[in-house]
């Protein structure tokens, strides 16, 4: 038997590329009348795993960011690749391929469908991955309501809800699908500080537990503390 | 995909409600207009069994005050009329004539089997080469019936197949009319010996359905009680209004008591065909309506279901969803709308076989109905796509934002 070596560990972590990277990101919106630039040369780095706040003042291209992490827009300029891989080229069919696999979205407004049940919502991103059936759907979206400690509410539907059961409800959507990375845009920003502290704890205990990559937008410096880094943005400019 | 849209428009379904109705009384509609049309269709190409062409129709008719039309008199006019130089046959008959707005019925039973109406006319021995009828079995009245013991008669191949199947031989056997005093025990069943078969004739215009058909020997040896004779006249090709007003002036020379008219039974086919289609045209106007109503609904709640879905649209393609499928998706769920609301109408439309509402065949109430449902379908998909399209391309960073 021929003996293997094991690469150092600093060699193996050397090889891993960031999960998400921004490159010189410009993102301009252009009307008629009218130029925006949202995003100024950005360069930003996800590793696998962290936990990232954005801070920054309303308008200062947060949202934008996001968007483009969650490849829901385009960039002007500049490259953004997951896993290493370029995703400039890809068509929309291989994008949504991507964000159904890869990442999962937490929003302020939670966006859940009030005319589906809890867990009909939760089912939601299974609906769009290739050869999954009914049973395994509804199996995921359990565990995924069990997790977020919602297994009572699973044929309630939103309105039923309150503010931070609703934002519970939509972590378990952005869970159900076992993504890489959760994108969360203020979460925590229509609901009292209770409920906040809650789901930021949740979001923590995802990122501890099970390793999953989290950049989070918020106002929130104290929730923004307990994060790993802080990416400060000030009219679409990286400050820090 | 197909039971999460299922579940979505079952929890809208308070909002989908008006939606659902119009689709249902527009199918139904659609489905009444269809399957008359269809009905009519199959007449129209089905042969008439009989020829309109070159034959007119002329009514002698006495006024009330007279002493009815005394047959010396009646006989006369006829022999002049049909000595004229234009005219080569003329038949005696009952007034329904074909394409005319009068009808006669009545039931007529052999052997347990049962017409329960059949179109009864009475006809002269000339009847059959005027009018150009088809005969199949047996043979038309002829002189020598004078002599019968019961009046002859001859049905037409519904008839036949009615009282005696497709077997039995009919020429030769007796069949009775039934009538009210007969059933209540009142009267004694009058007898026909049938002598002959013809094709279907049908005589009401050229979309309606076959009907059984009998006639009669006219046996006009008292005519003073009559009012009015109907008199059908075959005519050489290319005759018109001289020779009209001639068989005018010629009833006239015989007696100057009675009303004369003539027409070409072409005009009349005409009148029969315009009166038919008036109440189609208004139906198919009402149909026209609802289907533009639903139409318009479609495209509204559409095109109001993108604005209000924005939001909706721009996190299923955050989850997943591609362009396309977003468009796929709210097509489908139109259509599955849509199909429900045919589903629907469609439970309404078996009933219309069931208590034979329309009185057509079987195989038209079929294609009624798939006609109707392919419509209906087809419209929601025209209506649908450039909404579907749309919601396709909605941008999901900008709608996720709008919220």
């Amino acid at each position: 038997m021929q003996p293997t070596t094991a690469p150092a560990p600093a060699a193996a972590a050397a090889t891993v590329p960031p999960v998400l990277r921004l490159t010189d990101i410009e993102k301009v919106y252009q009307t008629k009348t009218i130029e925006t630039t949202a995003l100024n040369c950005v360069n930003i780095a996800i590793n696998r795993g962290e936990f990232v706040s954005v801070m920054g003042p309303s308008g200062c291209g947060k949202s934008t960011l996001l968007s483009l992490m969650g490849l829901l827009d385009e960039p002007t300029r500049g490259t953004i690749e997951v896993d290493g891989r370029p995703v400039t080229s890809y068509s929309d069919r291989e994008l949504a391929a991507l964000r159904n696999l890869k990442i999962g979205f937490v929003f302020q407004s939670y966006h859940l469908i009030n005319d589906l049940s809890v867990v009909d919502n939760v089912e939601l991103p299974l609906l769009y991955r290739a050869g999954m059936g009914g049973k395994e759907r509804r199996q995921r979206a359990l565990a995924a309501l069990d997790r977020v400690g919602l297994n009572a509410r699973t044929g309630h539907f939103p309105g039923q809800l309150s503010g931070g059961q609703r934002q519970r409800v939509a972590i378990a959507r952005a869970l159900a699908g076992s993504p890489e990375i959760i994108l969360a845009d203020e979460p925590t920003g229509n609901l009292d500080s209770v409920m906040g502290e809650e789901i930021i704890e949740l979001l923590l205990e995802l990122n501890r537990r099970d390793g999953v990559t989290v950049v989070m937008v918020t106002h929130d410096e104290v929730q923004a503390r307990k994060t790993e880094r802080i990416i400060r943005f000030f009219d679409g400019n990286q400050v820090g | 995909m197909l039971r999460h849209l299922f579940r979505l428009i079952w929890n809208r379904k308070r909002s989908n409600l008006l939606l659902l109705s119009e689709i249902l009384l527009s199918f139904v509609v659609l489905f009444v207009v269809g399957s008359i049309l269809i009905n009519y269709g199959r007449n129209y190409f089905r042969a008439p069994g009989f020829v309109h062409a070159n034959v007119w129709r002329l009514n002698l008719s006495a006024p009330p005050d007279q002493d009815g039309m005394p047959r010396p008199v009646l006989d006369e006019v006829l022999r002049q009329v049909r000595a004229l130089p234009g005219v080569q046959a003329l038949s005696l008959g009952s007034g329904n004539t074909p394409f005319r707005f009068i009808s006669s019925g009545g039931s007529f039973d052999r052997g347990g089997r049962e017409v329960r109406f059949a179109s009864y006319h009475d006809a002269d021995d000339d009847y059959l080469r005027t009018l150009g009828l088809h005969l199949r079995e047996g043979r038309w009245f002829r002189a020598s019936d004078d002599a019968a013991v019961r009046r002859p008669a001859v049905i037409s191949q519904l008839m036949r197949t009615k009282l005696f199947g497709p077997q039995e031989t009919a020429v030769g056997q007796t069949i009775r009319s039934k009538d009210a005093n007969w059933e209540a025990g009142q009267a004694t069943p009058t007898e026909y010996q049938v002598v002959g078969v013809v094709d279907d004739v049908r005589e009401s215009g050229d979309l309606s359905s076959n009907e059984p058909g009998i006639w009669l020997r006219l046996v006009p040896h008292d005519t003073t009680h009559w009012q009015g004779a109907a008199v059908l006249v075959k005519v050489a090709p290319g005759q018109h209004v001289a020779l009209q007003q001639r068989i005018v002036r010629t009833v006239a020379g015989t007696t100057r008591l009675w009303n004369t008219q003539v027409r070409t039974l072409a005009d009349d086919r005409l009148d029969k065909l315009r009166a038919t289609l008036g109440p189609l045209a208004a139906l198919a106007l009402v149909g026209l309506f609802l289907v533009l109503n639903v139409a318009l609904g479609l495209f509204g709640v559409l095109w109001y279901n993108i604005s209000q879905r924005r939001a909706e649209i721009g996190l299923r393609r955050a989850l997943g969803a591609t362009g396309a499928g977003i468009g796929r998706q709210f097509l489908l769920e139109v259509m599955l709308l849509t199909a429900l609301g045919v589903a629907a109408g469609l439970l309404l439309a078996v009933q219309f076989p069931l208590l034979g509402v329309l009185d057509v065949e079987p195989a038209v109430y079929g294609w009624g109905m798939a006609g109707a449902a392919a419509f209906i379908l087809l419209l929601a998909a025209a209506c649908a796509w450039q909404p579907s399209r749309l919601a396709a391309r909605v941008q999901p960073a900008v709608a996720l934002r709008e919220d």
